[in-house]
């Protein structure tokens, strides 16, 4: 364990070949510091294992590559090439969510659960999926091979389950805003705030991890549906377009 | 959709069969071919292609707009993920105005889950 390590992890950013805005570069640092830290229902250490399977996912499975192309997501047999060092449901609901995220189920989700996962872990490492694969996109599109992870930083899971989790609206239990209680600490910014938003809710802090990030690399929500105006240096309509061309190569009907 | 919403306020024309089927003369948006190729080299991590859009968005648009081109599309690689593993109610994107015709228009009901779902499984 060594907290010295996270100062040299998040700064790869910086040595892009652009100048990259001050809040961005902080927020990538904040975030693997936040990844390297223990979470609600994983070790530090399981997280970093985590994370380092996302890439290995992303870069290395070529089973993933075999049910990424055929016509049914259920049709290719085979298994995972993995890093070895988390469960066999870890490593399906991690390498399905990276490598083809547009083709999960709920009949799917269920089986991930039913093989061993808690619910709670299940959505800790989604939300850490979300954020690796935010921050490694972010530096490979700016020119920046990934950095290395950080070591783990000591400490104890907090094992804290929001009473007012409950699954409703999604496959997996969420906090609706009505729901949310002091001791879960702040997740909404409004009461308003769309399902995308509540979808991380049953890992408090994993929903604040992710919305830290997000707002600084998309928009924070008091500007999303101001469409008038830009905060960024691209217009709002380039915004969306890239947006929507993203979300529609990933086959994400939301 | 936002991105149907947000170019109403500029003026700029939209097809929104391009969100799906790639881009087309329909939309009008300001350097969209090169916004739209840089977004499809990162989710291809086609590294040549990523460089070559890079190099024609820094030239024409500048840094800080490649910046935010490249932190817009990692948003997107997380924002999808979350959607699509904990099963958000697609009906409920962009604040619930997603209209069936919309979603048609743009080639999502096309997309797998739509499609499971109006299979019932």
């Amino acid at each position: 364990m060594a907290n010295a390590s996270i100062a040299m992890s998040g700064l790869s950013i910086a040595e892009s070949e652009v100048p990259v805005r001050q809040d961005l570069q902080d927020t990538h640092r904040d975030a693997w510091s936040r990844i390297a830290s223990p979470g609600t229902w994983l070790t530090s250490e399981r997280r970093l294992a985590v994370a380092a399977e996302i890439r290995q996912a992303r870069d290395h499975c070529a089973f993933c590559r075999e049910v990424k192309a055929a016509l049914s997501p259920n049709a290719a047999r085979g298994t995972h090439a993995t890093l070895g060092a988390l469960s066999a449901p870890e490593i399906e609901l991690i390498h399905r969510t990276v490598t083809d995220p547009g083709r999960l189920s709920e009949k799917w989700s269920q089986s991930v659960l039913d093989a061993g996962l808690t619910d709670g872990e299940y959505v800790e490492i989604v939300g850490l999926i979300a954020m690796v694969m935010m921050l490694d996109t972010c530096t490979m599109g700016l020119g920046i091979p990934d950095q290395p992870l950080p070591l783990p930083i000591a400490g104890e899971p907090a094992r804290y389950r929001p009473p007012g989790a409950r699954k409703n609206a999604a496959w997996l239990p969420i906090v609706e805003p009505a729901d949310a209680i002091d001791e879960d600490g702040p997740m909404y910014p409004s009461p308003k705030a769309g399902y995308i938003y509540r979808g991380l809710s049953m890992v408090p802090q994993s929903l604040r991890d992710y919305w830290a990030m997000a707002n600084c690399h998309y928009l924070p929500g008091q500007y999303v549906y101001q469409f008038d105006r830009s905060i960024r240096a691209i217009s709002r309509p380039q915004t969306e377009i890239i947006a929507a061309r993203v979300s529609a190569l990933h086959q994400c009907a939301y | 959709m936002m991105l149907r919403a947000s170019a109403k306020h500029t003026n700029e024309a939209i097809d929104l069969h391009d969100v799906s089927a790639g881009l087309t003369d329909g939309t009008k948006v300001a350097h969209a071919p090169l916004l739209v190729a840089f977004a499809e080299a990162v989710v291809a991590r086609d590294s040549d292609r990523i460089r070559t859009a890079r190099k024609a968005i820094r030239n024409a648009m500048g840094d800080a707009a490649l910046v935010d081109a490249a932190a817009t599309a990692a948003a997107f690689h997380g924002f999808t993920r979350i959607a699509d593993a904990i099963g958000i109610p697609y009906k409920t994107a962009a604040g619930g105005q997603d209209a069936p015709d919309v979603r048609e228009a743009a080639g999502v009901n096309a997309f797998y889950r739509v499609q499971e779902e109006m299979a019932g499984r």
